[in-house]
C-alpha cells in the first residue's frame, strides 16, 4: 500500500503544478481581455497616425 | 497617488458645501457600506456621507473649512477600507487588480476542493480503510484546504475581523464563524489522528463563496464600465497647433477654449468643438453620448460634442469649452451622483440585514442548545448549515443590483438618471405632463404652408424669402435655411426691428415679415390672403405690387411624437400638455397627437399652478420639458425628465436627462422603471422566502453543511443575475 504514499504526494505535485500555471496566466494577462482577441482576426492592419 | 492629487481629481465645490466622491475597495456587502457611513460620519461638519455598496461608491457632503477631504480619507482608511478615485485610469486598473485577485482565488478553491474531495471521499463510506490510510488522506486534506480557506477565503475572515472590532455585526462574521467553526476541529482531529474532518466541506464553502463573488464583480464591473468607458476614453494628451500651424502635445486639462485641436481617425473628440474650416464636414458615432450608433453628419457651425468619435478623416476643430466643462464632462459628473446616492429602498433593506444577522447568531445557539439535548452528534453539522445557509446579502443586493442595471440599461439608450430614487418615483408616475414648444415639436421652425397670391412659383417665392432672411437672427427667419436658390442674391439688407426685412433683389424692393409692414410697400394694391390654418405665425412676402405670398410658419411636431403619445396612453399614462404657445397652436398639437387636455398660454408659475392642481388630485406627475425655461417646473414635478441640447442639458435639475432629443424614449424610461421595481419587488420576495424556508430546515438537521452552502451562494448569485436581466431594454 506505500504506493498511496507516492500516488497521494504526485496528486499533491500535479495540483501545485496547475495552481502555479493558472497565478502564472493570470499574472501574464492571459484573462484581462477575452472578447476582442477573438475577433481580431476579422480587423485589417492597424491604422496609422495620419502624417 | 497622494491625497493632495486625489484632492485635485475630485474638485469639490468652494464655498459653504463641499462635496467630494470616491471609489472604495473591499466593499462586499451592505454592511461594510454602513460601517463606512458610521466612521465618516462622526467627522465634524460632515452633512451627507452615502455610500452605495453595488457600486463602491462614497458620496460626502460637509459644512467647508469643518474638517477636510484627507481626513475623510483617512477615517475611510482607518475603518479598513482604501480610497480610490473613481474615473480614469487608477479606476481601471483597481478593476484589474481587483479582478486577477477574484481569478486566483476561484481557481485556487476549485482546484484545492476538487483535490480535496478526492482524498477526503476515500473516507466516506469505507470502513475497512486501515487507520494509517486514513491518516494520510486528513493530512493531504488539511495541506490541501488550509491554503484554500486562507487564500481564497481571506475576504471574508478578513471583512469578519473588520467588523468585530469595529463593533458591530457585518454579512461575513456568520460566514467566517462556520469556517472557523468547521475547520479548527478538523485541525485538532488530524493531529490526534481520529474523529471527523471536514475539510472537503470547508474547501467547498469557500469555493461557493469565492465563485459567487467573482460572479457578482464581473456584474459590478460591467455595469460601471458604461459610464466609466466616457470618462476613460477621453485621450490624457491632445494635439494643439499653435498660432503658426505648429503641432504640440499637450495634456487635456491645458486646452482651452478657442485653441485649434487636432483628432486622428478613431480618436475621440476630447471636448465640446466645432469644426474650425468651413468647407469639413465630419462624420462622427455619437453612441457614447446618445446611445444611437448610426453615424451623424457634422457641417460647420454644427456642434460637435466631446466624446464623440471620429469616423472620418482626421479633423482640424475649434474647442468651445475647457476640458471640465464639456457636456460630457458634465454628464459624467450627474451619473456619478446618481450612483453614489442609495435610493430609500435599499437603505432600509441594509437595516434588516443588519439585524438579520444577528437574529441568525441567536438562532445558531438556540439550535446548537437543542440538538445537545436531543442528539450531541448532530449539533455541529446543524449549526454549521445555519450559518451557512442564510444568506443576508441576497436581502441588501436586491434593490441596488436591480437600479444599478436599470441605470446602466436607461443610459445606453441615451437617457441619464441624475438621482438614486428617480427610477421608484418614476415607475409610480400616472400622468406626464409635457410642454410643446422644443419638447413636442422639432427645437428649429420651418415653412409648415404656403399661399401663392401672384403667379409666382412656390420654390421662387421659397428662394426669395430665404435670401431676404439670411442675415436675420430672428427665429423665424430659420424656417427659409435650406430653401436658399444661389442666383437669387438680396442686396442693400435691412431690418427692421420687430417688424421684418427689406432688400432689393434684381432691382425690385421686397420686404418679408408683418402684414402691414409688407402691405405699406405698395399702398394702393388690393390685398386679400386666404386663412392659413394652422402653427404659431405667418409671415408675408411682397414687392413693390403687393403681397406675393403667405407663408405658415412654425415648428412642425417631432415625427415620433405621435408615436411617443400612443405609448404612453398604452402604458395607462394620461398625458397633460402645458404650454407657453398660443391656444391655436397648442390646439392643433394636442389635435395631432389626440390629447383631449391641453393648457396654452402659461407663464411659468401657471404651469406650476396645473401641476399643483394635478397634485392634489392625486396624480403623480412625470415633467419633461427642456432644461431652462422650464426648470422651476421640471423642479416641483413628481419625478422631471429634461431634454435638449448641449451643456444646458446637464446643467438642468431634472432627475433624467435624455440626451437624444427622442420623445419615444420617455416611455420607454417609464416602462424600464417599472420593470425595474417589479425585479426589486421579486428579488426582495425572493430573498425572504428563501431565507425563510432554509433556515428551519437547516436548523431542524435537514440540510448537509455543503448543500447550505450552495443554497447561499446560488441565492444571492439568483438576485444579481434577476437583476441583470434589465440591461437588455432595446430601444424600439
Amino acid at each position: 500500500m506505500s504506493i498511496a504514499y507516492l500516488l497521494v504526494l504526485l496528486g499533491m505535485g500535479i495540483l501545485a503544478a496547475a495552481i502555479w500555471a493558472l497565478f502564472w496566466a493570470v499574472d501574464n494577462d492571459q484573462f484581462e481581455e477575452l472578447e476582442s482577441q477573438g475577433a481580431s482576426i476579422l480587423h485589417d492592419e492597424p491604422e496609422e497616425d495620419p502624417p | 497617488m497622494s491625497t493632495a492629487s486625489l484632492h485635485a481629481r475630485w474638485s469639490p465645490d468652494a464655498g459653504e458645501h463641499e462635496h467630494a466622491m470616491f471609489g472604495v475597495e473591499g466593499i462586499h456587502c451592505a454592511g461594510c457600506a454602513g460601517t463606512i457611513e458610521k466612521a465618516v460620519s462622526r467627522l465634524p461638519g460632515i452633512e451627507i456621507v452615502r455610500v452605495n455598496a453595488a457600486t463602491a461608491r462614497v458620496s460626502v457632503e460637509w459644512r467647508g473649512g469643518a474638517t477636510t477631504l484627507n481626513a475623510i480619507l483617512d477615517a475611510v482608511g482607518r475603518a479598513g477600507f482604501t480610497p480610490v478615485p473613481l474615473a480614469g485610469r487608477e479606476a481601471a486598473q483597481k478593476f484589474s487588480a481587483e479582478r486577477r485577485a477574484a481569478l486566483k482565488r476561484v481557481g485556487l478553491a476549485s482546484l484545492g476542493m476538487m483535490q480535496a474531495m478526492m482524498y477526503l471521499g476515500a473516507l466516506y463510506g469505507a470502513s475497512d480503510i486501515d487507520a494509517s490510510m486514513s491518516q494520510l488522506m486528513r493530512v493531504a486534506g488539511m495541506v490541501i484546504v488550509t491554503p484554500v480557506l486562507f487564500y481564497s477565503g481571506a475576504p471574508y475572515l478578513v471583512g469578519a475581523w473588520r467588523d468585530v472590532s469595529n463593533r458591530r455585526l457585518g454579512m461575513d462574521v456568520p460566514v467566517a464563524l462556520a469556517l472557523l467553526l468547521a475547520w479548527v476541529p478538523s485541525v485538532v482531529n488530524t493531529m490526534r489522528g481520529s474523529g471527523e474532518v471536514y475539510f472537503d466541506s470547508v474547501g467547498m464553502f469557500v469555493f461557493f463563496l469565492a465563485a459567487g463573488r467573482f460572479i457578482e464583480m464581473n456584474v459590478r464591473h460591467r455595469q460601471l464600465a458604461g459610464d466609466e468607458a466616457l470618462a476613460r476614453t477621453l485621450p490624457a494628451q491632445v494635439t494643439r497647433l499653435d498660432d503658426a500651424g505648429e503641432r504640440q502635445s499637450i495634456p487635456l486639462a491645458a486646452l482651452a477654449p478657442g485653441d485649434r485641436f487636432l483628432v486622428r481617425k478613431g480618436g475621440v473628440v476630447a471636448v465640446d468643438a466645432r469644426l474650425a474650416a468651413p468647407a469639413d464636414v465630419a462624420v462622427l458615432d455619437e453612441s457614447l453620448l446618445t446611445g444611437e450608433s448610426i453615424a451623424v453628419r457634422r457641417r460647420a457651425g454644427d456642434p460637435i460634442r466631446g466624446g464623440s468619435v471620429n469616423l472620418g478623416s482626421p479633423l482640424t476643430l475649434v474647442a468651445v469649452s475647457a476640458a471640465g466643462n464639456s457636456m460630457l464632462a458634465s454628464i459624467v459628473a450627474l451619473v456619478a451622483r446618481a450612483q453614489a446616492d442609495r435610493p430609500p429602498l435599499a437603505r432600509a433593506a441594509d437595516r434588516a440585514a443588519s439585524w438579520f444577522v444577528g437574529i441568525i447568531l441567536v438562532l445558531a445557539l438556540i439550535t446548537a442548545a437543542g440538538w445537545l439535548f436531543v442528539d450531541a452528534t448532530r449539533a455541529f453539522p446543524a449549526v454549521l448549515a445555519v450559518l451557512v445557509v442564510t444568506c443576508p446579502c441576497a436581502l441588501s443586493l436586491a434593490t441596488p443590483a436591480a437600479f444599478a442595471a436599470a441605470t446602466n440599461a436607461l443610459s445606453r439608450l441615451g437617457i441619464l438618471v441624475t438621482r438614486a430614487d428617480a427610477i421608484e418615483r418614476l415607475a409610480r408616475v400616472d400622468t406626464i405632463m409635457l410642454d410643446k414648444t422644443g419638447t413636442l415639436t422639432e427645437p428649429v421652425c420651418s415653412v409648415a404652408g404656403i399661399e401663392l397670391l401672384s403667379n409666382l412659383s412656390a420654390a421662387r417665392a421659397l428662394a426669395v424669402a430665404a435670401a431676404l432672411e439670411r442675415g436675420s437672427e430672428h427665429p423665424l427667419a430659420a424656417a427659409f435655411r435650406g430653401h436658399e436658390d444661389s442666383l437669387v442674391v438680396a442686396s442693400d439688407v435691412r431690418e427692421f426691428e420687430g417688424e421684418g426685412v427689406e432688400a432689393r433683389i434684381e432691382g425690385r424692393r421686397w420686404r418679408i415679415g408683418r402684414r402691414t409692414f409688407v402691405t405699406s410697400l405698395a399702398p394702393q394694391a388690393q390685398h386679400t390672403v386666404f386663412a392659413l390654418h394652422g402653427h404659431e405665425a405667418t409671415s408675408y412676402l411682397g414687392d413693390e405690387a403687393g403681397l406675393v405670398a403667405a407663408f405658415d410658419v412654425g415648428a412642425p411636431l417631432r415625427r415620433e411624437a405621435r408615436a411617443a403619445a400612443d405609448a404612453l396612453r398604452k402604458l395607462g399614462i394620461s398625458i397633460v400638455i402645458a404650454s407657453g404657445d398660443s391656444h391655436r397652436a397648442v390646439a392643433s398639437a394636442a389635435r395631432a397627437l389626440g390629447v383631449p387636455v391641453a393648457h396654452a398660454r402659461l407663464k411659468p408659475d401657471g404651469k406650476i399652478r396645473l401641476l399643483d392642481e394635478l397634485r392634489a388630485k392625486g396624480n403623480k406627475v412625470f415633467a419633461v420639458g427642456d432644461g431652462i425655461n422650464d426648470a422651476p417646473v421640471l423642479a416641483a414635478a413628481d419625478v422631471s425628465c429634461a431634454m435638449g441640447q448641449g451643456s444646458a442639458l446637464a446643467q438642468s435639475a431634472a432627475d433624467l436627462l435624455l440626451v437624444e432629443e427622442d420623445l419615444s424614449r420617455v416611455a420607454l424610461a417609464i416602462a424600464t422603471a417599472r420593470r425595474t421595481m417589479d425585479v426589486v419587488r421579486q428579488n426582495l420576495l425572493w430573498s425572504i422566502v428563501y431565507n425563510a424556508a432554509a433556515v428551519p430546515l437547516a436548523a431542524l438537521g435537514l440540510i448537509a453543511p455543503w448543500l447550505a452552502a450552495l443554497g447561499m451562494s446560488l441565492s444571492s448569485l439568483g438576485v444579481v443575475l434577476n437583476a441583470r436581466r434589465l440591461a437588455t431594454v432595446q430601444p424600439r
